[in-house]
């Protein structure tokens, strides 16, 4: 990822849900940009190798407990890095629910199963914006959020998961707007990658996952730290700087239509 | 002889679903309108009201035109607390869910579900980021649903219109508080009644010839908003 270098150097940025898939990948990817890289993770324990994977690019890696449905661990990852580091470049919320692979009964399932998904995806999507909001204001930062072509195509087997997403690209058209003034970008990505959701479908519907493999024309399915990380790091980059209010759909072509 | 199709409105107490269900039973349809005090995202009191309003038998269309109104309150949403975040924003996806769920149990195969919704997140509106989070929330939700709901040739279409017109309906501005929202396009054609508007796509929506229609947005605005 030599094309990263440099573009986000000296910068410390904030990734949720860091600890596998595509946080995991991402998080490498703005190492590769020479990035300080908070690690944001509910168990610390679990971020040893996405530490490794941002150290060996050639960024900063610091390890946070960050579980983002409790308000005062989100702050805390927000304040140290800003105490340590001096300040905040960007936000990137790439966490969901652990149920997020999980298909949804919607006609017959509880307000409890919404709650899991909310919580990590609406609710924490603006915490951590508010939380973020006087660093980044500092910094001309950028608050970047993880969508997912779910959230555009509305995904039958995953009505929650795609009304959550969905929810995320409204939040991302209308704080653009509300923050242009401040010069803070808010933007998302829609990627589609292998992620640990997809990994635990390839292990409980492998046919599903070949279909879907099938249906993009690049023939695969994204890589996270080479596919969906160069992308997120260019819309934190000042080379983004005039890109606010969009979705990027990074999805290998199976999405031309959104 | 066929019996005449019935309407089931779930709509809070004012603005444009309300109106709607005004306008239907004026001109004599057969109209069901849910309780305006009713907390829709309450699953068993939303279930209870559906199964009291339609009894043993079914419902021809479901209408959805519920934001609960705290969401039209603009305010920059570092001012807001969780409290108004969750009532601004999250409340009417959780209404949405159950409406649609509970709508279900009593749609007629073959039914027609028309969810009305602003325009809002289509562009996006600063200080009104709960509503447009909402709102695109409720509409891919929309989607989902049509997507799973196509076997019993049931549709779910979602119709857009301006603010002003979801937020007031029929109703007079003077009692309204109504949120600044910036001038993002102008309408291409003259200005006419939002409610005839929409009127007239939720009758073509429920023709046989509209039932191909499914997982569609249908924008309302004389054209101030043409999407991309």
């Amino acid at each position: 990822m030599s094309g990263l270098q440099g573009l986000m150097e000296g910068r410390v940025v904030l990734v949720t849900g860091a600890g596998a898939g595509v946080g995991r990948g991402v998080s490498a990817a703005f190492g590769a940009a020479g990035a300080i890289v908070g690690i944001g993770v509910r168990r610390p324990e679990a971020a040893e190798e996405t530490a490794a994977d941002v150290a060996a690019a050639g960024g900063t890696p610091v390890i946070l407990r960050c579980d983002v449905t409790i308000a005062e661990q989100s702050a805390a990852a927000i304040a140290q890095l800003v105490v340590d580091y001096g300040r905040l470049d960007a936000v990137v919320h790439n966490a969901v629910s652990g149920r997020s692979s999980e298909a949804t009964d919607f006609e017959n399932t509880t307000l409890e199963e919404w709650e899991d998904h909310s919580s990590v995806t609406v609710r924490a999507t603006w915490r951590l914006a508010v939380q973020a909001y006087p660093h980044l204001q500092k910094t001309q930062g950028s608050y970047l959020l993880m969508s997912s072509p779910a959230g555009i195509e509305g995904s039958e087997r995953a009505p929650f998961y795609s009304a959550v997403k969905a929810a995320q690209r409204g939040f991302v058209r209308a704080l653009a707007r509300e923050w242009g003034p401040d010069h803070i970008r808010v933007n998302s990505v829609a990627p589609l990658a292998i992620s640990p959701a997809l990994e635990n479908m390839k292990v409980l519907e492998p046919e599903r996952v070949k279909r879907i493999e099938g249906l993009v024309p690049l023939g695969r399915l994204g890589d996270p730290e080479t596919d969906i990380g160069p992308p997120s790091v260019f819309l934190c980059s000042d080379e983004a700087r005039y890109v606010t209010g969009q979705t990027l759909v990074v999805s290998g072509g199976r999405f031309t239509s959104l | 002889m066929a019996t005449a199709p019935t309407t089931l409105v779930i709509a809070t107490k004012s603005g444009i679903g309300a109106s709607l269900a005004k306008r239907l039973r004026d001109r004599g349809d057969s109209v069901l309108h849910t309780d305006p005090s009713l907390d829709l995202a309450d699953a068993s009191a939303v279930a209870d009201s559906l199964r009291s309003l339609v009894g043993s038998g079914t419902v021809d269309r479901v209408v959805l035109a519920a934001i609960d109104p705290s969401a039209f309150r603009a305010a920059p949403i570092n001012s807001l607390t969780e409290a108004e975040w969750d009532q601004a924003a999250e409340y009417s996806m959780r209404a949405a869910f159950v409406a649609l769920q509970q709508a279900y149990e009593v749609l007629a195969d073959g039914g027609r579900v028309i969810l009305i919704l602003p325009t809002v997140a289509t562009t996006g509106v600063a200080d009104l980021v709960p509503l447009c989070t909402a709102v695109e929330a409720i509409r891919v939700m929309a989607k989902a649903v049509a997507r799973r709901w196509g076997a019993r040739s049931i549709t779910v279409n979602t119709i857009e219109v301006e603010l002003a017109a979801f937020m007031l309906g029929d109703e007079d501005a003077t009692d309204v508080v109504m949120p600044v929202v910036p001038v993002l396009g102008q309408s291409a054609l003259p200005p006419g009644s939002a409610i005839d508007d929409v009127l007239g796509l939720v009758d073509m929506l429920a023709t046989p010839a509209a039932g191909a229609i499914t997982g569609a947005l249908l924008v309302a605005d004389r054209g101030t908003v043409m999407q991309p």
